[in-house]
């Protein structure tokens, strides 16, 4: 009995050995390619870098249009095309990489699943960025905006379409990714529809007097500027 | 770069006519009969030979020969497609009518409002004068304002203006001035940058200051209807500062090296409007400012250094009798703004957003300050305000050097 638990720990050792034998070629490969395709990114960035700034690109994209300044302030059109490129070769060197693991070993199923998944990180990855821009962007101009039309929850607006978009975002990347499946859609959809059922279950039972009393507010009040600001002449 | 593409028919009239004396440009549509007797009368003894031009289509030109020395023109209307801002689109309509007195080659060239009440004899002699008698190359308008008059132009525009390209102009934007030959054309050509999706505002002092013109400034009895009326403040105070602040950015080699300022020659005589003496409740102001600091904190911090973001949590924390902002406090959050502006520390939109509830800050420490005074002492604590930011120029030409340090 305890010689064949040790035949069968002896024949699973040698099968793991062997098969970590086959992959590390692979895995050599696959660590080489995106060594060398790094250095050539940082040199490839560093070239752009120089082309871009001896072309002035910043000082053009700032005047052509503020879109990218608007977006990422803090970021220079310049720096964000380096970046773009720098990870562009990089992602490279991960896909030659993965072919030259495939071709070195004998686990062509590995690389093909990887291969097919890496569109939908790359895609993840940038929706995850340009969400978060936008939630930032979004949430600043809301709260300034209600800051500067006296709105007491300015800062509640802003907070609520931060984790809006957040929210939509993540489940967007979930969704990109395959992860959850029908799980995050559903949620998605529970989530919201019950936002909104509880906005008018609060506005049509809860808040109802509060709510009209509002509309009467507004539809009395004078459509004439008040004697005191009226006054002030700001320009 | 060229404001207007002019008609053919009106380039002809040009070559026809030859050289005249003055050429009044009114920024905006009028009414060719109305303007030619008010012009003719206006104009009686200042130039033999003036062109009245106007916005609208050469085909509702009065088709009557002139009798009385005054040529009428109309010339097309600037398309201004990028944006819908007010102020903007006056800056364009001045250029056209700028570039119809170079292509004129006008002595003097007056820009007025169409409002046509600077088309008044007094108003168009003590604009004209100084330029046709070859004693200026600018003349700007000098209003008689109210203490709760233009307070953007007192708090912002005027003071950063002077302090930065060192001439006491009290206008340095304005609907109605006169610019001599060489003017016209420095300022026909100022801010337009090929590859610009929109013209820029025009500062007609501080560019004339700039190529080293003699700017002077005439008193007039002039009063604009608010222009503003159904415009959001913000949205205003974010076109004109932005414009002012983009301005800085452009010339800042030049403004560094100005210290001080210099008075320039005023001609008439200043008319202040009778004194309101009933002071303006300032606690929807000051109200405003203190939901500012409550809620953009965090923008402001990244605006502001620390010891500025302390003086205004402690203005924040007052009773509204005692809110009073002091000026070199004013003056340097303005300044800090402008370097926000250049800096990109975050969208410019939300940079000059974010002024707003300060600027009201603002407004309610001075209604507080001039309410029972007259015109003359608060023209007087303007004058003082002014004085502040010139005081505070190195700690912006400091940070404008080394932004990274913070004060």
């Amino acid at each position: 009995m305890w010689n064949h638990i040790e035949q069968a720990l002896h024949d699973s050792m040698g099968r793991v050995t062997t098969k970590v034998a086959q992959l590390l070629p692979g895995i050599l490969a696959f660590i080489v390619a995106l060594l060398v395709f790094l250095a050539l990114a940082w040199l490839f960035a560093a070239l752009v870098k120089r082309i871009l700034i001896a072309m002035k690109f910043d000082e053009r994209v700032g005047r052509s249009s503020g879109s990218i300044a608007e977006l990422s302030p803090e970021y220079t059109p310049t720096f964000l095309a380096t970046r773009l490129v720098f990870w562009g070769v990089v992602v490279l060197g991960v896909l030659v990489g993965l072919s030259a693991f495939e071709a070195s070993s004998a686990e062509p199923e590995v690389a093909e699943y990887i291969f097919a998944y890496v569109p939908h990180l790359i895609g993840a990855a940038v929706l995850l960025f340009a969400g978060n821009v936008l939630a930032r962007f979004l949430s600043r101009s809301v709260l300034i905006t209600a800051v500067n039309l006296n709105l007491q929850y300015a800062r509640l607006l802003a907070l609520g379409v931060k984790w809006l978009v957040l929210v939509l975002t993540a489940a967007m990347v979930l969704d990109h990714l395959r992860i959850g499946g029908e799980i995050v859609d559903l949620a998605f959809g529970i989530l919201f529809g019950g936002i909104v059922l509880a906005l008018a279950l609060a506005v049509g039972l809860g808040s109802r007097d509060l709510v009209s009393r509002s509309l009467e507010r507004e539809s009395v009040r004078p459509t004439e500027i008040p004697t005191e600001e009226r006054r002030l002449r700001h320009f | 770069m060229a404001a207007i593409e002019l008609p053919a028919t009106l380039q002809k009239r040009i070559e026809e006519s030859g050289p005249v004396d003055l050429v009044i440009g009114i920024t905006g549509p009028a009414d060719a009969e109305e303007l030619r007797a008010k012009a003719a009368a206006g104009l009686k003894g200042i130039a033999a030979k003036a062109v009245v031009a106007y916005a609208g289509s050469a085909e509702a030109e009065p088709t009557a020969a002139s009798t009385d020395g005054v040529q009428l023109a109309a010339y097309p209307m600037p398309e201004n497609k990028a944006s819908l801002a007010f102020w903007l689109d006056v800056a364009a309509a001045q250029r056209s009518v700028l570039e119809l007195a170079t292509a004129w080659q006008a002595r003097a060239c007056i820009v007025m409002h169409n409002d046509l009440a600077a088309l008044e004899p007094e108003a168009l002699q003590l604009l004209t004068e100084p330029v046709l008698e070859g004693k200026s190359d600018l003349v700007m308008p000098l209003y008689a304002q109210g203490k709760y008059d233009g307070l953007i132009n007192k708090s912002m525009l005027a003071p950063l203006s002077r302090a930065l390209y060192g001439k006491r102009v009290r206008s340095p934007v304005a609907f109605d001035y006169c610019a001599g030959a060489s003017a016209s054309v420095k300022l026909t050509e100022s801010g337009t940058v090929s590859g610009q999706s929109e013209t820029p505002l025009l500062w007609p002092a501080n560019e004339v200051a700039m190529s080293g013109g003699r700017v002077s400034q005439a008193a007039v009895d002039i009063h604009h209807e608010a222009q503003t009326d159904g415009l959001d403040l913000s949205a205003v105070l974010t076109e004109l500062a932005g414009s002012l602040f983009q301005q800085a950015e452009t010339n800042a080699a030049y403004w560094q090296r100005v210290r001080g300022s210099q008075p320039v020659p005023c001609y008439g005589s200043v008319h202040f409007p009778q004194s309101d003496r009933e002071p303006v409740d300032a606690k929807p102001m000051v109200e405003s400012f203190v939901l500012g600091s409550r809620n953009l904190e965090e923008i402001w911090r990244l605006v502001m250094p620390p010891a500025t973001m302390l003086e205004l949590w402690r203005l924040a924390r007052l009773e509204v009798e005692q809110f009073r902002m002091p000026d070199a406090l004013w003056a340097r959050i303005v300044y800090d703004f402008a370097l926000a502006h250049r800096m990109r520390r975050m969208s410019r939109t939300h940079v000059l957003g974010a002024l707003t509830p300060l600027y009201l800050g603002w407004v309610g420490s001075y209604t507080q300050e001039v309410g029972s005074a007259t015109v003359e002492d608060a023209d007087r604590r303007v004058e003082q305000l002014a004085r502040a930011y010139e005081e505070q120029k190195p700690y912006f030409v400091s940070r404008w050097r080394w932004p990274e340090r913070a004060s």
